[in-house]
């Protein structure tokens, strides 16, 4: 990889919960800092409850940080930005708004008129396979179909940032690995900077540029590794390269550790 | 059947028989007494109940949407359906008279509240995933609305309406029973004071199936309209 610039720079985040008044509440994240370079995949890997989820949300503006900053091309970041999409865990489909209106949205929040917005949606459900059930209801599609349609609602506004929160945790084996190597063959195309949270390991070295590796109570961040594979993945077998199997001793050592100093 | 057999030995004004309530049902309709009071009743119920639907409606959404009127609306709202407003006829009939314009207003006032509480709880209780979503995609105030909390109330509302239009039957009926005699009401008032009591069950019936067709009506615009909501129970959060 050659030098990129950043396109999010994560300064000193912190965020606790509920802590008002006498309560000392839940420090979910500590001093969080990262920079996110243009163009990159990034992903989070951690044990559940290491905040990955409350990084992302801070990242989309849709909870305030407790302190630090968020710089976006070296701005200060402030509420919901039009260049970060997301990609929710629990996918979150209107069930009242058809597959081709879902993908819309986004579109909508951006005042851009129906017959625009509607080819728009077409194109992108197109790249993730689904034109064919546009006017279906989301709740007719299976699970693997709906996250297809998450991704197509946030590749819609076409973002410089694609925020993804365990997008396929909830998929079988079979379902997940097709959907792993659509995810990069959509990044390979569109190229813009993933940060893709999982607590899957070999996912996580399937699809990135880098890894960091996330640790509890409180939440941050223990260490940043590089996957040094090439591209494009689908086309070698990952996990039997010797770069694979060295990290994920590393990054399951640096869980592992974690529980080993609790007992 | 077993109507009709307990029924027959015995004094119709306690008991008819149902061939004897059919024959009156008959008779009324056929003298077009029933017709014109069932044309009474359901104009006073559609035009209250209507009213009512979207005063609810629009007042819960901003109660619900907007912590100003809610604060200021809120004690009414908890003041008037904790009352019985039935008492408030005589007092109705001081302000409005006896006449249709009076009896709308019982209806809407009955049918009101259920709809108007409804509506505010199910504008608050929208899934918070899907608000995410909205917010996270850049809808305005009036797009979240539309797109993501009013959806989101429909079963809330639905059932609300359901309560309301109930609730507003009595109305209809109490309204033309306390009022100038009318409609529904107003027959049953009569054959129930002159112990017709045939009559008085035959108009009965009447008014309930009034409000089995409404509710079913409801069914039905649930399922053409509001397919999602049996599809998607209990996955909502
Ligand atoms: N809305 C909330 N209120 C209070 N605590 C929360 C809230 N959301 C998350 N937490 C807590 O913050 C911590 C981090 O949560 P989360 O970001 O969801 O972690 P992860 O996504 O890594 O599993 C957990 O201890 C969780 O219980
Ligand atoms: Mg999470």
């Amino acid at each position: 990889m050659t030098e990129a610039s950043t396109v999010l720079d994560i300064r000193g985040i912190s965020k606790v919960y509920g802590g008002r008044s006498g309560h000392r509440g839940v420090q979910a994240l500590e001093s969080i800092d990262l920079s996110i370079r243009e163009g990159e995949f990034i992903s989070f890997v951690g044990p559940s409850g290491c905040g990955k989820t409350t990084l992302l949300k801070i990242l989309d503006g849709l909870l305030p940080a407790s302190s630090g900053r968020i710089l976006f091309d070296g701005r200060e970041l402030v509420g919901v930005s039009r260049e970060i999409a997301y990609v929710f865990q629990d996918i979150n489909l209107l069930p009242w708004k058809s597959v081709v209106e879902n993908v819309e949205i986004g579109l909508v929040g951006r005042g851009q008129a129906p017959v625009e917005r509607r080819r728009r949606a077409m194109e992108v459900l197109e790249l993730v396979g689904l034109h064919g059930v546009a006017s279906h209801p989301p709740y007719t599609l299976s699970g693997g179909m709906q996250q297809r349609v998450g991704v197509a609602r946030a590749l819609a506004i076409n973002p410089r940032v694609l925020l993804m929160d365990e997008p396929f945790g909830h998929l079988d084996n079979m379902t997940r690995e097709t959907l792993q190597i659509e995810v990069s063959k959509i990044w390979h195309r569109m190229r813009m900077s993933v940060v893709f949270v999982t607590h899957d390991v070999d996912e996580a070295i399937f699809l990135s540029d880098r890894i960091a590796v996330f640790d509890l109570d409180p939440g941050r961040i223990v260490e940043v590794l590089d996957v040094n594979l090439p591209h494009p993945r689908w086309e070698i077998d990952v996990p039997a390269q010797p770069e694979a199997i060295r990290l994920r001793r590393a990054i399951i050592e640096r869980l592992e550790l974690r529980k080993r100093v609790l007992i | 059947m077993a109507w009709q057999l307990y029924a027959a030995p015995m004094n119709p004004i306690l008991l008819p028989t149902p061939i004897a309530v059919l024959a009156d049902f008959v008779a009324l309709v056929s003298d077009g007494t029933l017709v014109s009071a069932l044309v009474d009743s359901f104009s006073e119920l559609i035009l209250g109940f209507t009213i009512a639907v979207i005063v609810g409606i629009g007042l819960g959404v901003l109660m619900g949407r907007y912590h100003r009127f809610e604060v200021v609306f809120d004690p009414y709202v908890t003041f008037m359906n904790a009352t019985p407003l039935v008492a408030f006829i005589p007092l109705l009939i001081i302000w409005v008279g006896i006449e249709f314009p009076a009896r709308v207003i019982v209806v809407f006032l009955l049918s009101l509240w259920p709809i108007l509480i409804n509506t505010v709880a199910g504008i608050k209780n929208a899934n918070r995933g899907l608000v995410e979503v909205g917010t996270s995609f850049g809808l305005s105030e009036v797009q979240l609305l539309r797109w993501v909390n009013l959806p989101s109330a429909v079963p809330y509302i639905l059932a609300g309406i359901r309560n309301g239009i109930a609730k507003g039957i009595v109305g209809m009926i109490i309204g033309e029973m306390d009022m100038a005699l009318a409609g529904l009401g107003g027959m049953v008032a009569v054959f129930g004071d002159s112990f017709q009591t045939s009559k008085l069950m035959a108009v009965i019936f009447c008014t309930s199936i009034f409000g089995v067709v409404f509710v079913g009506l409801l069914g039905l615009i649930e399922r053409r309209w509001f397919a999602w909501i049996k599809e998607t129970a209990g996955s909502q959060k």
